[in-house]
């Protein structure tokens, strides 16, 4: 369970009771969703404003850290949500100090939320990374490209004698063509998901082996179709990259609602 | 100060003002380096993804996240030292109200 250091208190009045803000829905009725809340599985239920609902447990008012801990807290209760509902997330550690200050959030953002939930009404989100093993896709290309194998074997036929400048060209050729490389891959992919998904976004690669940190919005009818699809990329490029297949996750890279919000004092 | 008196005292004050303008300039590029959390938030990410693929284990792995955490705090409290804006903590609609889309 979430120790108590594993958040920083804010304030010296960490003792108040918040509201921490997972995600917003569409339901007009009271609802709970269980003790599965972030902070040792506080009760998870809803604060109504007219058809719109904030899902949201108690809290003290502190800062969350982002540890994986009280990030998986987060994730879960949406999880737990979207198996029923079409949901907005709200971003990790949203606090307000009562019922009221959240339905002044349901009430002043209303036509956006609603927007929102009708875009993405049904839509789930999957998470590809797709990292690649540097040395099968090296060798790769020194059988496929002519000049690069030309150029290796004569390196290698007359070690002493070559130069520093054909070392130094065929890692410049190489570097070339991996990046050549990378990019066929990834559009290749792009383009195998484009008719199974509604749309999709490219992240920052973590790290020096990932060539793709995607998020892809796919339609609930076809996630099944989605699934297999990305099995069958992963199979066709199964000796020269690992797929890190995720979800199916809340739409948290495609809703961009941006809040209008001060700090509560 | 006139003209003539920056004339008069230019050997002075040249080195003077050199070094403030250079104060300013490390101070900012200080400043930015001591509020910035995207390079600490990359870190975050990186770490995740050797847990993923078995790189590190779990005790490696909250004994590192535990650091982040800390350079995080870190940057938060800059931040607020400097006045600047920080995610996380109790929050309300602001008053003018209406959001962007």
């Amino acid at each position: 369970m979430i120790a108590a250091e594993s958040v920083s208190a804010a304030t010296d009045s960490a003792s108040i009771e918040g509201k921490y803000v997972y995600c917003i829905i569409r339901n007009d009725r009271l609802r709970e969703f269980g003790e599965i809340g972030i902070g040792s599985g506080a009760r998870v239920y809803t604060v109504n404003h007219k058809d719109l609902a904030a899902v949201v447990s108690d809290t003290p008012i502190v800062i969350y850290d982002p540890t994986r801990e009280n990030v998986l807290a987060h994730e879960f209760v949406n999880e737990t949500v979207m198996r029923e509902f079409t949901l907005i997330p709200m971003s990790f550690g949203t606090i307000f100090r009562s019922e009221n200050d959240v339905r002044a959030l349901l009430n002043s953002t209303y036509q956006a939320f609603t927007d929102v939930l009708d875009k993405m009404q049904d839509k789930i989100e999957f998470g590809l990374k797709i990292l690649w093993d540097r040395d099968s896709v090296v060798a790769a290309i020194e059988r496929d490209n002519d000049e690069i194998r030309r150029l290796k074997d004569e390196i290698t036929r007359n070690a002493a004698s070559s130069t520093y400048f054909a070392r130094m060209q065929l890692g410049r050729l190489v570097e070339a063509a991996m990046e050549e490389a990378s990019n066929r891959y990834v559009n290749d992919i792009h383009e195998q998901l484009k008719d199974v998904s509604v749309a999709s976004r490219s992240s920052k690669v973590i790290g020096d082996r990932m060539i793709l940190n995607a998020a892809f919005l796919v339609d609930r009818k076809d996630e099944k179709a989605f699934d297999e699809r990305v099995k069958a990329i992963s199979l066709q490029y199964e000796d020269l990259l690992t797929f890190k297949y995720t979800g199916p996750w809340p739409p948290y890279n495609f809703v961009n609602i941006k809040l209008k919000l001060e700090k509560a004092t | 100060m006139g003209l003539l008196t920056n004339i008069l005292l230019a050997p002075f004050l040249g080195p003077v003002w050199g070094t403030r303008w250079t104060l300013e300039k490390v101070d900012r590029v200080v400043r930015d380096e001591l509020t910035d959390d995207t390079p600490i938030k990359e870190d975050l990410m990186a770490l995740q993804l050797q847990l993923e693929m078995g790189e590190i284990d779990d005790d490696e792995y909250v004994r590192r996240e535990a650091e982040i955490m800390k350079r995080l705090r870190e940057v938060r409290e800059w931040r607020e030292k400097f006045g600047m804006s920080t995610s996380g903590g109790p929050v309300r609609v602001a008053e003018s109200g209406e959001p962007d889309q």
